[in-house]
């Protein structure tokens, strides 16, 4: 793995570093890692995962939902801080709840609303109310992906990108 | 491997000895994989439940859960586990203070467990904190079989070295050297195992 066959690894300094090869701390022994890798390399053990995974997806959709409840009671609220918690919880879960399009619009609002935390400026109510729409009328899609979460992701990613670009602008200055 | 006299309790005192820690030299916990043991730590209990289910479905029978870093600590003191699977964000503390906490605590049980950081959508500057904490692998969202599989094997079959200096501890941040590249090599270390620095 490191170091000439057979020799123990032992740490070495590296200029002003140490390096401790695999080995020198401790790492999954030989056998170990044959049975991960055996089961990793499984095919029977991958469809399982998958099968689990495709098992959860409804779970994860009904709490994705149940997060977009609580993101629009915190926008009745204009609670910029509970707005981004609900929203990074929608874009957390969305991926594995068939909702992709609409974890791209909630991830485009985090980003906003983070960057515009870091610049210590105000968020733009008709942008966050933009993206609070899309990402209800997402959810609730029948085919959310192809029929209006993909156009509409892709717009206000575009919108979002300008408003970053903007910010990052106006910090340099 | 068992401790020997030049390890544990009779090694030189400093707080990077494993074996002091209570674990063996060169190699994990030693037990067969069905004993591995991984830690989930996820606030949301529903990506918490299925990334524990994803990795019992792959044969991990001793699965431990937490819901932030503070108990990820008091779990990894107590059950030391092979491997943990981290969210980023959480309360009160995140994926980003609790890889420093493993890796720089004198507290810590063992400062070299792989930490697979669990992302997606997550802000760029947040991802550098993770690196610069000390994360060994980044797991995108959304979770697939796949993905999960790649990471897991990467800190199995090809674990990175360790450094230590002024300003970091944790796994090699710099890219693995490509084997298949050709050019020039620009930095004496590039050199990797052929070359001793002294």
């Amino acid at each position: 793995m490191t170091g000439r066959k057979g020799a123990k690894p032992t740490p070495r300094r590296r200029g002003n570093a140490v390096e401790i090869p695999p080995g020198a701390y401790p790492v999954f022994g030989a056998a170990d890692a044959a049975q991960l890798m055996s089961a990793l390399r499984n095919p029977t053990i991958a469809a399982n995962v998958a099968r689990v995974i495709e098992s959860k997806a409804d779970e994860m959709r009904a709490a994705a939902l149940a997060h977009i409840d609580r993101l629009n009671a915190a926008a009745q609220l204009a609670d910029i801080g509970a707005i981004f918690e609900q929203a990074h919880e929608i874009r957390g879960l969305a991926g594995n709840a068939g909702l992709a399009a609409t974890g791209r619009i909630a991830n485009g609002l985090c980003r906003y609303l983070d960057a515009v935390g870091r610049a210590h400026l105000d968020a733009e109510r008709s942008l966050v109310t933009l993206h609070l729409e899309a990402i209800a009328r997402a959810a609730h899609a029948e085919d959310e992906a192809t029929r209006l979460g993909d156009t509409v992701a892709n717009e206000l990613a575009n919108l979002v990108e300008k408003k970053l670009a903007e910010i990052n602008l106006s910090a340099r200055r | 491997m068992a401790p020997t006299a030049r390890h544990g309790k009779h090694a030189k005192a400093g707080c990077w000895d494993p074996v002091a820690k209570g674990l063996g030299w060169g190699t994990m916990s030693g037990a067969t994989f069905g004993y591995l043991k991984a830690l989930v730590v996820e606030d949301n209990v529903h990506m918490r439940t299925l990334l524990r289910s994803l990795l019992t479905a792959l044969g991990m029978k001793h699965v431990y859960e937490a819901a932030n870093g503070t108990d990820a600590f008091e779990l990894l003191r107590e059950k030391r586990p092979d491997l943990v699977l981290s969210d980023l964000t959480m309360k009160p503390m995140d994926g980003i203070a609790f890889t420093r906490q493993v890796r720089l605590s004198e507290n810590s049980p063992n400062p070299y467990v792989p930490i697979i950081m669990i992302t997606g959508h997550t802000e760029r500057h947040k991802v550098e904190a993770a690196r610069d904490a000390g994360v060994t692998e980044f797991l995108a969202k959304p979770i697939t079989a796949q993905n999960l599989f790649l990471r897991i094997a990467e800190v199995v079959e090809r674990p990175r070295p360790y450094v230590r200096c002024a300003e970091y501890f944790g796994p090699d941040r710099r890219r693995r050297t490509e084997e298949d590249y050709g050019g020039p090599r620009r930095r004496h270390d590039d050199f990797g195992n052929d070359m001793e620095t002294k």
